[in-house]
């Protein structure tokens, strides 16, 4: 029997989910990082009827780690941690290593395949370049003008949101340059913008095409919007309301939306569409091209905090945790965390616009 | 049809809309429900065949995909069954049809009630609103000013002017004519061509020998434009000069005069009635504006600030989990 198109995999992360991702060959291989201070990784097809996916290996931290991914092979990953350091993990010897070290928790963890680098941003207001091809060449530190949240990387720009709205762009391509030179602390962004968003922005993606990115904020809204920085391009850009849920109607006519925030964003890497995921336990697929959202799946049973699309754009990793509604002063993922996998249809993704 | 010029359907019109029992929208006709159904809830998201029935789906995504539907896609959350046979209106339980009727006929009547109250206007077949019961006064406050005005008039004309006193003894039916006309009562006589005039010209006649100013003559020789009165209070004001702004107050003070209504109303009421336009031109507009317009920012203010799930704009909430002794990290003191 062909697999349903939906599944929860067996032996989730103990505590809510920080992250997933998948392998850059292997379509089946998956990580997902955790509160709980641990690394996981997955094949999402193996395992039996009732308890699908098996749970490869586990790689502990010192502490929760916020952002994982893979690097150059399916047998490398990099994660974010909390106590201020970015590991390499050797996923076959499970050897961890620190390659990058901050100031402060590292929230967001992104490798460049194109140019071999990986790029850390840290709540000390600074991003960290390490090349990989030649981990022993010192770091560039890039100082930022606020704290990061989020960070995402197309094959050539690099796209850092901060907090008051600030978006800074920077040109991967000139960067591997800079190892070594004397001066490597006055790299410039090779833009800098205001967030769309009036809101704290929560997350960035960017388009597989190099053309543009979207950001989503904490009041359910997504912007999208292009690099080029000519008027035409300029005029494109939108933004949308997304990931609400109208209030119950009370007497005064209802009135208002109960607002969550957008928590992930990730383009498809075939056909440009992206997905965006919600504090109100949807996900939902958007054609950013023809301006058209093409599906919302169906609720899941708590806020979707990650989201991953498969190299080949078959799977769909879906990180469920608990949400913010009741506070997060007790903030617990404890029991409730899932991930499901959805395997997406022929086309299911396909924009109408977009090709 | 002629209800079909009014812009905004009546309740009838409102309630025989289909809907779709899936998302509570609602269609012209039943072929368009159907179609969105079939589209919208009832398409198969592997291969995009449009079923007719959630059960039809099912079976086919069963058969052809070997796949169980769980759930009707973009349905409201508690839409999503698929115990429930919906085609077009078909198959809508009867609670569900009460509850989706209830709704409406209450949005309906308070779409109505805003837009009254943005509008200003009354409900076919109602009373006016309040705000224009300007001119409403009990007997008692009737009373009250007409003391007052006597009071005025004795005071303003003791000096001579003899009709007031007298009329200001008379009783209260008999004296607004009396008191309001006893200083111009000449134009109205004469251009009193509402039947309702005819009530106290004999007042009106006594009074203008003795109370009309030798300025009002030329006056009362002027043409009436029928129905003029917008443009009449300066003429009159002109030729008036005697004429004291105390006169004018206490005829806004007197509806039931019978001239009021018509064109050959006298001077003081003609200022009254423009005032009375010109209040509902600019004074009861303006005041409707600036509350439509707080009303809709106050409401968009409360969408975005008060529901919001998350909306500490400059701590992640990655920030605050991680400051939680369960998860915050001590760097060890080197």
């Amino acid at each position: 029997m062909a697999p349903a198109s939906q599944y929860e995999l067996a032996q989730p992360p103990s505590d809510s989910v920080t992250a997933v991702a998948y392998a850059p060959q292997s379509p089946t291989r998956l990580l997902a990082s955790s509160w709980d201070k641990h690394v996981y990784l997955y094949d999402t097809h193996n395992g039996s009827e009732d308890a699908q996916g098996t749970l490869l290996n586990t790689f502990q931290h010192r502490a929760p780690v916020l952002d994982v991914c893979f690097g150059a092979t399916d047998n490398v990953a990099y994660s974010a941690c909390l106590d201020w350091q970015v590991y390499r993990i050797d996923l076959e010897t499970g050897e961890k290593t620190s390659v990058v070290k901050h100031g402060a928790p590292v929230r967001c963890v992104v490798h460049s395949p194109q140019h071999s680098l990986l790029i850390s941003a840290s709540w000390d207001q600074s991003l960290q370049i390490h090349n990989t091809r030649e981990p022993s060449t010192p770091n560039i530190t890039i100082p930022l003008p606020g704290k990061p949240h989020a960070l995402a990387a197309s094959p050539s720009k690099l796209v850092v949101a901060m907090t008051a709205r600030l978006v800074h762009i920077f040109d991967l391509t000139s960067l591997p340059s800079l190892f070594g030179s004397p001066n490597p602390a006055e790299v410039k962004p090779w833009q800098q913008r205001e967030s769309s968003l009036k809101f704290l922005t929560r997350a960035v993606s960017c388009m597989p095409n190099d053309a543009g990115y979207a950001t989503s904020s904490i009041e359910g809204r997504v912007a999208v919007e292009w690099f080029e920085d000519s008027a035409e391009s300029q005029a494109r850009k939108y933004a949308f309301k997304c990931h609400r849920q109208a209030a119950p109607a009370d007497e005064n006519g209802g009135g208002g939306d109960i607002v969550y925030p957008v928590n992930s964003l990730v383009f498809h890497p075939v056909y440009g569409t992206f997905a965006s995921a919600g504090g109100d336990g949807t996900v939902a697929l958007w054609d950013a091209e023809a301006k058209r959202r093409m599906k919302q799946y169906q609720k899941f049973p708590d806020n979707v905090a990650a989201l991953a699309f498969s190299a080949d754009g078959k799977y769909l990793a879906i990180g469920v945790c608990p949400g913010f509604e009741t506070g997060v002063e007790d903030y617990s993922g404890e029991g409730k965390t899932k991930i499901f996998i959805r395997e997406l249809g022929d086309g299911e993704a396909k924009g109408k616009g977009a090709k | 049809m002629g209800k079909k010029k009014r812009s905004y359907p009546d309740i009838e019109e409102v309630l025989s809309r289909p809907w779709c029992y899936y998302c509570e929208r609602d269609f012209e006709d039943l072929k368009l429900l159907i179609s969105h159904q079939k589209a919208k809830h009832f398409k198969c998201d592997r291969c995009g065949r449009r079923l007719n029935t959630a059960g039809g789906l099912s079976v086919h995504m069963n058969q052809v995909h070997k796949e169980a539907l769980n759930q009707v896609e973009n349905a409201l959350p508690n839409r999503q069954g698929l115990d429930v046979e919906i085609f077009g209106m078909e198959g809508i339980p009867q609670e569900t049809l009460e509850q989706h009727r209830t709704r409406i006929v209450q949005n309906f009547y308070q779409a109505q009630e805003d837009r009254r109250i943005a509008t200003g206007n009354p409900q076919p077949g109602q009373a006016k609103p309040p705000r224009k019961k300007v001119k409403m006064e009990t007997p008692e406050e009737l009373k009250k000013r007409l003391a007052e005005h006597k009071a005025k008039v004795a005071a303003a004309k003791a000096a001579g002017v003899s009709g007031s006193p007298v009329a200001g003894a008379a009783p209260l039916s008999v004296s607004p004519g009396a008191i309001n006309n006893s200083p111009y009562p000449p134009p109205q006589v004469p251009y009193g061509t509402a039947p309702t005039d005819q009530q106290f010209p004999a007042a009106a006649a006594a009074a203008a020998g003795v109370a009309v100013p030798p300025g009002a003559q030329p006056y009362t020789q002027q043409p009436y434009p029928a129905g003029g009165y917008p443009g009449y209070p300066a003429t009159a004001a002109a030729s008036l000069p005697t004429r004291t702004p105390g006169s004018v107050e206490p005829a806004s003070g007197l509806p039931q005069r019978p001239s009021y209504g018509n064109g050959a109303a006298g001077g003081a009421v003609g200022d009254e009635i423009d005032q009375l336009i010109r209040m509902a031109e600019s004074g009861v507009r303006p005041a409707r504006k600036p509350e439509e317009g707080e009303g809709a920012a106050t409401e968009k203010k409360s969408k975005k600030g008060g529901r919001m799930v998350y909306s500490d704009d400059n701590v992640s909430p990655e920030e605050r989990i991680a400051q939680l002794s369960r998860y915050a990290w001590v760097p060890p003191v080197s």
